[in-house]
């Protein structure tokens, strides 16, 4: 038998494997890379309980969920792009002066 | 039920291979089966409209989107990583971030769900119920959306505007063009009316 919330703890521990990557990689590329998963570990978190409590306003959440990820990599990629044309590297570290 | 067991170990090993990959071009096939392998999960767990907008969104237009940028980015470089600025930052993150994932996970075992094979109400899960949700009670989700993304298109224009000294170089010969036939022209009446 298969359980909801074992759906839920698949999703945990995508969204751990992408923190992880968004912590040990350097190259922006694949930390927003890795930011996508954990965007998608929460949207599958989102409609494994609106399979449980069946309700669909989980999937609508969901759906938002996937319409703010594309618009993210629209403005992302436009950074990471505009980043490079300055200092010609992909190095998360060039983007440090950015701290307050 | 081993079909989610199965979608399940596919989507964990994808997920390692996207931040395990040494070039960012494998990272992103890595990410492609990921996200194939959750659109399938979601069609198990009767969400068939998402698992449609997964596959055409995520693995169509955004992972295209990433193919591009990495193609233009990085191709035929071999990266080198300079040294850390923040010695141990790796190791503590790592560790905190294990914590945060031992602890998710027990949170989400502890707390029984029910079974998959419950009964759903009919037209759970299509694109009916959702656009029904979506253009009812939750409109303003919708055009919370729709905002969003003309700000975010606004917001690329702005990131990456064309080149101004370009343009600004380009009007000033055009105008120069143009002042240079004005003179011939005025010059070839003058020697007309001498004449």
């Amino acid at each position: 038998m298969i359980y909801v919330n074992w759906v839920v703890a698949l999703a945990a521990i995508i969204f751990t494997v992408g923190t992880i990557g968004v912590m040990f990689r350097r190259n922006p590329l694949i930390m927003f890379m890795a930011s996508e998963m954990m965007w998608n570990a929460a949207a599958l978190a989102f409609i494994a309980y609106a399979r449980q409590l069946h309700d669909m306003n989980g999937q609508v959440m969901a759906f938002v969920i996937m319409a703010t990820a594309a618009a993210e990599v629209g403005i992302g990629l436009a950074i990471i792009v505009s980043v490079y044309h300055k200092r010609h590297r992909l190095d998360i570290d060039e983007i440090s002066r950015l701290k307050g | 039920m081993v079909g989610i067991g199965i979608l399940g170990v596919l989507a964990i090993a994808a997920a390692i291979g996207v931040i395990t990959a040494r070039q960012p071009v494998h990272s992103a096939l890595y990410l492609v089966a990921n996200l194939l392998s959750l659109a399938l999960l979601y069609l198990d767990l009767k969400a068939e409209f998402l698992a449609a907008a997964q596959v055409i969104v995520y693995a169509g237009a955004i992972m295209v989107l990433f193919l591009f940028v990495v193609t233009l980015l990085t191709a035929g470089k071999e990266e080198h990583e300079l040294p850390e600025d923040l010695p141990g930052q790796r190791a503590t993150a790592g560790i905190l971030s294990i914590i945060v994932g031992i602890v998710l996970v027990a949170l989400a075992i502890k707390y029984p769900g029910t079974q998959l094979k419950v009964a759903l109400p009919s037209g759970f899960g299509g694109l009916n119920s959702t656009g029904k949700l979506l253009w009812g009670p939750d409109f303003i989700y919708l055009v919370g959306v729709a905002i969003m993304l003309l700000t975010a298109a606004l917001g690329v224009l702005v990131l990456n505007p064309p080149k101004r000294e370009r343009l600004l170089e380009r009007r000033l010969a055009a105008q120069k063009e143009h002042d240079a036939t004005a003179e011939t022209r005025k010059g070839a009446g003058k020697e007309g009316q001498g004449a």
